[in-house]
């Protein structure tokens, strides 16, 4: 025995899809890259340049949901938590909720980012609500902050059911990126806590493992959008030291959790030319191994978030549409 | 591409969006996509549908504005922009907006074409040479040059691109565009190096040098079904200088009464031959480690030299290539 683990070899990055790979040379150019956590003011900045803010009215979608912003409690000592609300204008209540937790590695974002382009018209065909929660984000709001008010958000708003309209026997936890993460941590704390029962978590591309060296993490190091010195920042914003240590919260970093039996049905989706890939399939087989459903899908050639930078690409279309076949049977299940 | 297409859109038309259409098509060539992927791009990053035309090669691919494939659509519209996809050629791509290309749109035409010429030059233009008398007539040293360019132009090969002729075992001689591997259908071929039209002659010559190193690929005549004449080095040598009717060496005789030995000997020499290490070899048989070192010390005894060493495995992967020269139809 040696006394230094050496990392075990990998072989050379997965090549991507060709027009994402095209998508990629161009957007690289553009993004902000996440390098130390001294440069998290300037990402957020060119985040905000970069995304015309995202208006009631287009969550609207031409009058298909009614749109509400509430305050409600979060953690205990804690602030409220702003929930944005987009009830179906014209569907029977009760109906199904998506409760949504935003991306952007733990330190971006809001509850509105992305919502038109996609959520909001797969519930809008679906005859459901959405919830989207704006969770506090780190460095200034470390674990638990972030966790803790997505999970007092569903709390409320399954508490608020009839309230909203909204079915509480369906409610689907979603969210990409972090907010994957984020997701999957909620669904793990509703069961350990006898919180709302989940009908489904949602969970693309997820941000679950601080640990940050899996063969994809080394493989796609400098090459994702999203790549090992990124995930770095994003894990050391929310865990500071503790992060990749042996006492990190499973709540945070779901890949520690040890029981992944009793959770609700997962859908995983993670593109094979990502930073996440291994972690994100081994959460899938590990729900099975636990006896659980899952249902993962491995997009080849795909980044991190190639649907999003690259909607156009067949690729990217299919894997949302797996998305939306996923939701359409379990709400009709 | 919504993103992107938008990013682009605010972008300075005679600046940055000028360098990232260029870079956008550069990247698609490079990850060698498709005719579907290049339309798309343009259509994506000009915000309309676009179409490539090539009447000649039987090719209709249009995209619309969101990226769909969808071939229908209004006949061309003479007012849409356009640009050839080949100088003399009646292929095009249009990009359905009327009035004229604004600097990024005709940037746009402009980059797709070329992406679109490479693809086709590629994939649908050069292959089909199919007339055996005229390949047989470009392959021939003997036939006066402007014969052999005339017979490429009926064939629809390009003066100045690259190409290769393929030698396969009992059929007729084959040209094959000189960047895509060229179909052999599964025979035993050897392909000769890229090359321009004018010296299809010696590209032939090479190809069936290199035919005459292929093997069967059986437990009796193992080796490769396909060589590259790029890869012969210095066997190209041996293999003019060798052929059925050269007495054999005395390592090729150890050789062939080793083979009637034992069924194992020649594809067990081949992959100790072959491969970079034992175990890889042991692998590539799918023979225990320990197994495959007893067989050799067997072999090893009927041939009556060590090849584990480097000089008994030159001296092995030499008497293996000499019997396939013994055994192939002479240079």
């Amino acid at each position: 025995m040696t006394t230094a683990q050496e990392p075990a070899p990998v072989g050379p990055p997965p090549p991507f899809d060709p027009e994402l790979s095209a998508a990629l040379g161009v957007i690289r150019e553009q993004i902000a890259r996440l390098s130390t956590l001294e440069s998290i003011p300037e990402v957020r900045q060119a985040r905000i340049d970069a995304t015309p803010p995202v208006t009631d009215d287009d969550l609207r979608l031409d009058g298909a949901f009614e749109v509400e912003e509430r305050a409600v409690p979060g953690p205990p000592g804690a602030p409220d938590v702003p929930l944005l609300i987009c009830r179906p204008v014209g569907a029977e209540a009760p109906y199904p909720a998506i409760y949504n937790i935003h991306g952007g590695g733990m330190i971006l974002g809001d509850h509105r980012t992305g919502l038109p382009e996609t959520l909001l018209p797969w519930a809008k065909e679906l005859g459901a609500a959405v919830v989207s929660v704006d969770y506090r984000l780190a460095p200034e709001h470390p674990h638990p902050a972030p966790v803790e008010d997505c999970y007092a958000g569903l709390v409320w708003t399954h508490e608020h059911a009839a309230e909203l309209g909204v079915d509480p026997e369906r409610i689907i936890v979603a969210g990409a990126s972090a907010g994957g993460g984020l997701a999957a941590g909620v669904a793990l704390m509703a069961r350990d806590r006898g919180g709302p029962p989940l009908l489904a978590q949602m969970l693309l591309c997820p941000m679950l493992d601080d640990r940050n060296d899996s063969p994809s993490v080394r493989q796609m190091e400098g090459l994702d959008v999203w790549d090992r010195t990124a995930n770095h920042v994003g894990w050391t914003a929310l865990l500071g030291d503790a992060r990749g240590g042996p006492d990190v919260s499973p709540y945070a970093a779901p890949a520690r959790v040890t029981d992944l039996s009793g959770l609700p049905p997962a859908f995983i989706d993670v593109g094979s030319a990502e930073t996440f890939r291994d972690e994100d399939v081994a959460y899938a087989v590990r729900i099975w191994q636990a006896g659980g459903r899952a249902e993962l899908h491995v997009w080849p050639g795909g980044f991190h978030g190639f649907d999003g930078f690259a909607p156009h690409a067949p690729i990217s279309r299919e894997a949302r549409e797996a998305r939306l076949r996923w939701l359409r049977r379990i709400l009709n299940s | 591409m919504r993103e992107l297409a938008g990013r682009l859109a605010a972008l300075d038309p005679d600046a940055g969006a000028a360098v990232q259409v260029i870079a956008y098509f550069d990247g698609l060539s490079q990850a060698r996509a498709g005719l579907e992927a290049i339309v798309r791009g343009a259509a994506v990053l000009a915000g309309c549908p676009a179409r490539l035309v090539d009447p000649r090669r039987r090719v209709r691919v249009r995209v619309t504005a969101t990226g769909h494939r969808d071939d229908a659509g209004p006949p061309p519209d003479p007012a849409w922009p356009r640009t050839a996809v080949e100088p003399d050629g009646d292929a095009a791509l249009w990009l359905e907006r009327p009035g004229p290309a604004g600097t990024v749109e005709a940037i746009v035409l402009e980059r797709a074409a070329t992406a679109a010429r490479d693809v086709l030059d590629r994939t649908r233009g050069r292959a089909p040479a199919h007339d055996p008398a005229l390949v047989e007539l470009l392959c021939d040293a003997s036939a006066p040059e402007d014969a052999r360019l005339q017979a490429a132009h009926r064939l629809g090969l390009p003066a100045a691109g690259a190409v290769r002729a393929v030698a396969v075992e009992g059929g007729h001689p084959m040209i094959a565009a000189g960047s895509a591997p060229p179909a052999t259908g599964g025979r035993r071929a050897g392909v000769g190096p890229a090359v321009a039209v004018r010296d299809l002659p010696s590209s032939w010559r090479a190809a069936r040098t290199a035919l005459r190193l292929t093997a069967s690929g059986t437990d009796q005549d193992p080796g490769p079904r396909v060589v590259h004449a790029d890869e012969m080095g210095g066997l190209a040598v041996l293999a003019e200088s060798v052929g059925p009717g050269t007495p054999p060496s005395p390592d090729v005789a150890a050789l062939e009464r080793a083979a009637s030995a034992a069924p194992w000997i020649l594809v067990t020499l081949d992959a100790v031959a072959t491969a970079t290490s034992l175990r890889a070899a042991a692998a590539a048989l799918t023979l225990h480690h320990s197994t495959l070192q007893e067989r050799l010390a067997h072999a090893e005894r009927l041939l009556g030299w060590n090849v584990r060493s480097p000089h008994g495995k030159l001296r092995l992967q030499l008497a293996l290539v000499l019997r396939r020269l013994h055994r192939a139809p002479g240079p």
